[in-house]
């Protein structure tokens, strides 16, 4: 396992190498020139030549690449176009407040998803699975940025209002306190979490009907062990794929959320540079967020070990 | 590998994540403020603050009769939602209004130019015209240091009009005093400025945010410091910087002017209109940039909050390239004048949260006269096309960016609109804003533009600033004179008035610049924006500038 590990990680190198150079050319075909964007509407051509040679984006693509990749395994990822900072500090004070919300709205969802999933199952077509699959539904239809404004209107102004309360029960946006996680936590998690509930019940109503669960039950095992012990663990498999992405977007993806709730984090980062042309800045997001990727499937690979012995890696 | 270290390794991954979700400490130190806020010894001047001095800190509520124990008076925070984050912390090489706000609180500029367009002295006394032709004299204000001890002098104001001049420093606002060749230190306390000539505008240049005086002691590091460091003369020092989501800037206990009454002033970063809003009305902020003018109603409607509406310095115009069929002829760019309505726009689009033009640029800027507007007369624009010989359904291109001003595209398409009913068929265009400038400022052949949408503010509050890039012949594409305009008459008055010493000399120049303008039609002149700004009804004293700065210093909280 350790050296399969190692070979995994080995693996990730190229990938990375061949996202950064993607990514590296790409941006270079978005229209827009960074050296504008930078320089400022009121800037002289001669002061946009400038910038664009300090930016060394007069040279070609190639030299640009061998520059940038040289600096980067010194860790030096370049300066942020836009504030004229280090891209290393800009995106890593921004890592664990993405670390932050991408984790604990998982947790939440998959503590709730999941066992909502199975539920579902054990009670298909009942009014407790109906109720569920609606609740899941209502989970994956609503926007996030709509659900995000309406639990800090209900939260901040509505139920204060009622209660008559001199201030909001939870603070709208920024950080520092637990509170301030509650309502990000729960306009990120929703989604993902239905997606889990309704993919853990197809699953689980798959595998309840093989033959290895008819023969636990036909052996007299009670129906919670059949359940838990003999059905859930390989009816995960294919949750843990999903919540491997879901984890992998969400470091990534947070976006909308991050902007709603005034969350500094990597993606709103990501959206900025985006409209800034701050090259360094994407680059250096995107290496982040590929980075995340390659180390959450290893992890689920890790997983599928783990949940089925069947599966082995040498 | 057995199934309990791997859970082991995998707890530990998680571990480490949420290890990392401590996070920074509570934003706001509950440390208890001294009784005194600061007591604020006599300032040797009256400091020239450009709030309308009503607050005396002793005015300050009487403290409770009763002797309790000492009970701390409660430090006073104002936080305010600003849409943007501060690029960073150099405010030579910022562009943003909203890192002028957070940074003049830290920086002060030699003049200020007051919310009504007055210029003031602020860290020089005065500026008067030296011996030699093109000098000026700056005469500081003396026994002024900087928050880290080194002191306000001479050399210190060399030292930070060189680093803007450098061009190696790129400092994007250099052109503002571009024309300055040496900077001389007479004494301790007065500089010589020798200029490639005379220059009038000098005083309201100086008095711009980008060319506020930086500590020596900084300067002297370079910009990647200077990008993450902020030591200014100003009544706030910066506390702490945590990007994208708030600066904080706290009372400067030495400050040389009045001491503030809040002690903490917090510019909170929310990017999303809702979310600034929902923040205000909980009382979470005490103030809220830029209100969807759709919404200034139904807060309005709040009792504890009050909005407020400040001109602003930007203008929205269409301007005509005069050098493209049909728009050479001054019949039809007078015709479009008179074709679109520019109320109907402003009512429908901005709920009057804009401001027709009657001149090129806004009132609170020195130089301004009001002109007699194009109102809408479709008979007219009619006729003045026929005599211009413009067959009905001609077709034209408007460009116009997507995005960067407010309602940008729908004013574009109420344009579209109106010009149809007088027989013009507009195609509109869009760019991207990166591409959109370096598009209709091409130069001369390759220049397709027919007529395209721009704003331009003022933050000099100077005419010279509002029309000498635009109207001037000099300043044609590369320049910002899109419309390629060029008039004689204009350019001359436009060069007297830019040397000219005399205020009310000055004022005439442009008067007359203007009503040439005003009747050569180069723009289809549309509007000037105005901000709208939600306070909590118990904030007294907050100012909000025209151009756009938010200045906490003379304001209190009850």
């Amino acid at each position: 396992m350790l050296t399969y590990i190692a070979r995994r990680l080995l693996l990730a190198i190229p990938v990375l190498l061949g996202a950064s150079f993607l990514v590296f050319t790409s941006i270079r075909w978005i229209p827009g020139d960074p050296a504008i964007a930078m320089a400022g509407e009121l800037a002289t051509p001669e002061f946009i030549a400038k910038v664009r040679s300090d930016l060394g984006l007069d040279r070609p693509l190639m030299v640009q690449y061998g520059i940038y990749l040289q600096r980067a395994l010194q860790g030096d990822l370049g300066q942020s176009v836009r504030s004229g900072l280090p891209v290393m500090d800009e995106i890593v004070s921004r890592i664990p407040r993405t670390l932050q919300l991408a984790t604990i709205s998982l947790i939440v969802s998959v503590s709730i998803g999941i066992p909502i999933g199975v539920i579902s199952a054990t009670r298909a077509n009942t009014w407790i699975d109906g109720g569920s699959m609606i609740f899941a539904l209502l989970g994956v239809s609503m926007p996030i940025f709509w659900l995000g404004l309406m639990l800090m209107g209900f939260f901040a102004v509505q139920l204060p209002n009622w209660l008559n309360l001199s201030g909001p029960v939870l603070p709208p946006t920024g950080s520092g306190t637990w509170q301030h996680f509650i309502m990000p936590t729960i306009a990120l998690a929703a989604n993902s979490m239905a997606i889990q509930a309704r993919m853990t019940r197809a699953t689980m109503l798959d595998v309840l009907r093989s033959d290895y669960v008819r023969t636990a039950r036909a052996k007299g095992a009670k129906e919670r062990i059949v359940i838990y012990k003999h059905a859930l663990p390989n009816a995960l498999v294919p949750i843990v794929t999903i919540v491997g992405l879901q984890f992998g977007t969400l470091l990534g993806g947070a976006v909308i959320t991050e902007t709603v709730f005034a969350w500094p984090g990597v993606g709103r980062l990501l959206i900025d540079a985006i409209g800034y042309r701050d090259y360094p800045i994407i680059q250096g997001a995107v290496l982040f967020i590929t980075t995340g990727f390659v180390l959450v499937n290893l992890l689920v690979d890790i997983l599928y070990a783990y949940l089925n012995p069947r599966i082995h890696y040498t | 590998m057995k199934k309990s270290t791997l859970l082991l390794i995998l707890l530990l991954a998680l571990g480490m994540v949420l290890a990392a979700c401590g996070g920074p400490a509570p934003t706001a130190p509950a440390e208890p403020a001294p009784a005194e806020p600061a007591p604020a010894e006599p300032a040797p001047a009256e400091p020239a603050a450009e709030e309308p001095a009503a607050e005396e800190p002793a005015a300050e509520e009487p403290p409770t009769p009763e002797p309790i124990v000492e009970e701390p008076v409660e430090a006073k925070t104002l936080t305010i939602a600003s849409g943007t984050d501060v690029e960073n912390l150099n405010i030579h090489i910022v562009t943003s209004s909203p890192s002028f706000s957070v940074l003049e609180h830290i920086y002060e500029t030699l003049f200020e130019m007051n919310p009504e367009g007055v210029l003031e002295p602020l860290l020089a006394e005065s500026i008067e015209p030296g011996d030699a032709d093109a000098t000026f004299i700056l005469n500081l204000r003396e026994g002024i240091e900087f928050s880290d001890g080194t002191p306000f002098n001479a050399d210190a104001v060399k030292a930070n009009l060189d680093w803007v001049l450098n061009p190696d420093n790129g400092a994007p606002f250099r052109f503002l005093i571009s024309r300055i060749e040496e900077v001389t230190v007479v004494d301790d306390y007065t500089v010589q400025l020798t200029l490639s000539g005379d220059f009038a505008p000098l005083a309201a240049h100086l008095s711009h945010g980008a060319l506020a005086m930086v500590s020596p002691s900084v300067l002297e590091q370079g910009a990647e410091f200077m990008a993450s460091n902020a030591v200014g003369t100003g009544p706030y020092l910066l506390e702490s910087w945590q990007r994208d989501e708030a600066v904080t800037l706290t009372r400067n206990p030495n400050y040389w002017g009045a001491a503030p009454m809040i002690e903490t002033v917090v510019f909170k970063v929310i990017k999303e209109d809702g979310a600034r809003l929902i923040e205000i009305e909980a009382g979470t902020v005490d103030v809220a940039v830029r209100v969807p003018p759709a919404e200034a109603g139904r807060l309005a409607a709040n009792p504890n909050i009050d909005i407020v509406t400040t001109p602003g310095l930007r203008t929205i115009y269409i301007f005509f390239n005069v050098t493209q069929e049909p728009f050479t002829d001054v019949r039809v760019r007078q015709a479009v004048n008179y074709a679109v309505d520019k109320e109907a726009i402003v009512t429908a689009l901005f709920d009057n949260a804009a401001r027709v033009s009657d001149a090129p640029f806004a009132p609170p800027i020195f130089g301004y006269s009001a002109q007699e507007p194009y109102s809408r007369d479709v008979e007219k624009a009619r006729a003045l096309l026929a005599d211009a010989g413009i067959p009905e359904g001609t077709t034209v291109t408007l460009y116009h960016p997507t995005g960067r001003y407010i309602q940008d595209a729908l004013v574009a398409d109420a344009v579209r609109a109106q010009l149809r009913e007088v027989g013009l068929n507009v195609q509109l265009q869009t760019l991207e804003w990166p591409q959109y400038v370096p598009f209709v400022r091409k130069e001369a052949p390759d220049n397709e533009v027919q007529f395209a949408m721009l704003g331009w503010g003022t933050p000099t509050m100077d005419a010279d600033y509002a029309l000498y890039a635009l109207f001037h012949s000099n300043e044609i594409p590369p320049g910002f004179n899109g419309a390629f305009y060029q008039n004689p008459e204009v350019d001359a008055l436009l060069d007297a008035a830019r040397t000219e010493l005399d205020a009310e000399v000055r004022r005439d120049l442009y008067d007359q610049a203007i009503s040439i303008i005003w009747e050569d039609a180069p723009w289809l002149f549309l509007y000037s924006e105005v901000q709208v700004t939600a306070v909590r009804s118990n904030v007294d004293g907050f100012v909000i500038h025209p151009n756009e700065r938010l200045i906490a210093t003379g304001a209190d909280k009850n």
